[in-house]
């Protein structure tokens, strides 16, 4: 009797501790989504009831016809998708590029290479947009796809991420392929690549949700209503439908589709993603 | 004569290795390395975006102008920029630290997989969300006649007092720091997690066979291991903090006093975006590079040195 309620008590204060954590944290998600259906006046009613009176459908036509009726809304989650599926690309494609040159292959300056690509992820983004902003203003390619794509072609961690992997990567493999006669960039392109895919899921979708959820470079490069992404749009109508809380949390939610999408369907290289900042300290 | 042949096939592969490595370097030579050294030679000079007169040089006047004691006082200074910041990573990162960490190990001392990974999951949906829709979702609550005030006054037993979440000035940091931190609150779990599953079960079987509890498990194994784990976290979440811009963004265009809320991004922002003073900005960033990069050094140091072998 003792022993066993010497293990529950303990075993009670945990599991409260990870309710109360889950209840934190999905709290407000069910709250968008339920007040996405609600009329304003029914979400800042006291008491706050959870379940909507009815569907207020109309939240989601304003929440995609914009302030002014223009349907700016599908443009601009366009312009994020985009923007985002450029940047998952090219940062995978660069970032294995680099990586198999530094891991593969010896040639003079290498570790003096990737230590320099190494040194740039202590130079965060926020010290450079000043520059950059000139630069962008300078090329005249301010409201372009370019300039909003252009900073952000390939990263520092994901050249380190491909090096890592593919240093175990078994060379027998890559010298096989050469004694067939297959040219270097053809190993790389039907050899190496095809065999890194989860580091490039990984790799892709973290890339991707650095510029789904970019609202200061967009901030400074686009200034026209078109080529505004999906951060600024929300942004904007959340400042000029201010006291319109269903429509603010309709388009929140619409805008919250795609990664959440994403999530359902690649759980495993989210949740592994994030652990693979682990393997930095080795 | 089959030795030179070889040699000829290590130089050509040799070069192709380096063809391999090109792009980046162009890119991070044109998008890292010039913007920064940029960011500092701007920094001397007085650079506003709009005017066609080139620019004056300051010497170290802008920093002079940052640092300058008689301009702490105004409440949008750098000064109160550097306290903003400061108090808002402290105010979230340790939160942070110490409840992922308990978490983490709650977690881990579950039986079923599958709530742990419901768990994981679960606290990861918050991360999935963008910055500007946690802050919107968030703005709701703390109205004044939102979830925030009809729970914290049901809990505190003080009917019909409004906390004031986006206009006190105490309160505006406290509500950044909620939103922030419940962002990335099941992220830092998953890491801790990650390091905890790393530490081999024979150790803990070994202390169980040796008489220990739990607690002296957790103080005297667990943390000790999990050390250069607790150092990797704490020094990112302290970078991911210092870097904060878009809750403070939003909480200020809809409405929210700025000056508790200016952190350095946002006093960037704002000065070299907004009002156009690209030198006094330049200074700015490269004040916060300093503080990021002295950050990381450390962050080398300690890691290096605490390299445990199982």
């Amino acid at each position: 009797m003792q022993i066993e309620r010497k293990i529950t008590l303990p075993k009670i204060g945990m599991s409260l501790v990870l309710l109360a954590m889950l209840f934190f944290t999905l709290m407000p998600i069910v709250f968008m989504i339920s007040a996405s259906f609600m009329t304003s006046r029914q979400i800042l009613r006291m008491p706050f009831s959870w379940i909507p009176e009815g569907f207020a459908w109309e939240n989601f036509t304003k929440a995609i016809q914009g302030n002014d009726q223009t349907y700016i809304f599908v443009r601009n989650i366009s312009n994020s998708l985009i923007v985002s599926t450029t940047v998952a690309v090219t940062t995978v494609l660069i970032a294995s590029l680099t990586g198999y040159g530094l891991a593969k292959f010896r040639f003079r300056g290498r570790t003096t290479i990737f230590m320099m690509i190494m040194a740039t992820m202590m130079i965060p983004f926020e010290a450079i947009m000043i520059p950059l902003y000139m630069v962008i203003m300078m090329l005249r390619i301010q409201n372009s796809y370019v300039g909003l794509i252009l900073p952000f072609l390939v990263s520092a961690f994901g050249v380190f991420q491909m090096k890592q992997y593919l240093t175990t990567f078994p060379t027998e493999f890559i010298d096989a392929a050469r004694v067939d006669g297959m040219g270097e960039f053809g190993i790389y392109l039907r050899i190496v690549l095809p065999n890194c895919k989860p580091v490039i899921a990984t790799l892709a979708i973290l890339s991707f949700r650095s510029q789904w959820d970019n609202l200061l470079w967009p901030l400074l490069v686009s200034q026209s209503d078109k080529m505004k992404t999906i951060p600024q749009y929300i942004s904007n109508f959340a400042l000029e439908r201010s006291t319109d809380e269903g429509a603010m949390m309709a388009a929140a939610l619409l805008a919250s589709i795609p990664m959440f999408l994403l999530f359902m369907s690649l759980t495993k290289y989210f949740i592994g993603g994030s652990a693979v900042y682990e393997s930095r300290k080795g | 004569m089959g030795l030179k042949k070889y040699r000829g096939i290590e130089r050509k592969q040799a070069r192709w290795g380096f063809i391999f490595v090109v792009p980046s370097m162009l890119f991070f030579s044109l998008f890292s390395f010039y913007p920064i050294i940029n960011a500092i030679y701007t920094s001397f000079f007085d650079k506003r975006a709009l005017s066609k007169a080139p620019p004056k040089f300051l010497g170290l006047g802008n920093y002079i102008r940052l640092f300058d004691p008689a301009r702490a006082a105004s409440s949008l200074s750098f000064y109160n920029s550097l306290r903003a910041t400061l108090v808002f990573t402290l105010g979230t990162f340790i939160p942070l630290l110490i409840l992922s960490l308990m978490i983490a190990v709650f977690i881990s001392n579950l039986s079923s997989n599958r709530t742990k990974k419901f768990l994981q999951i679960s606290y990861y949906c918050p991360a999935i969300l963008s910055s500007v829709v946690a802050a919107t979702i968030w703005m709701i609550i703390f109205d004044p006649r939102g979830l925030g005030n009809q729970w914290i006054n049901a809990l505190l037993g003080t009917p019909g007092v409004d906390q004031g979440w986006l206009v006190d000035p105490v309160m505006e940091q406290v509500s950044t720091m909620v939103i922030y931190f419940w962002k990335y609150i099941g992220y830092f779990v998953i890491l801790f997690i990650t390091g905890l599953a790393s530490i081999p079960p024979t150790i803990y079987e070994a202390a169980t066979i040796d008489g220990a509890t739990k607690w002296q498990v957790f103080w005297r194994i667990t943390l000790p291991l999990l050390k250069p784990t607790v150092v990797l976290v704490s020094v990112m979440a302290m970078l991911q903090c210092l870097k904060t811009f878009s809750t403070q963004y939003m909480l200020y265009s809809n409405g929210a006093p700025r000056a508790p809320i200016n952190v350095i991004t946002f006093n960037i922002y704002v000065t070299g975006i907004q009002q156009q003073y690209l030198g006094r900005a330049s200074a700015m960033s490269v004040v916060l590079f300093i503080m990021m990069l002295l950050l990381t050094l450390l962050q080398f140091k300690t890691t290096k040195s605490e390299n445990v072998d199982y």
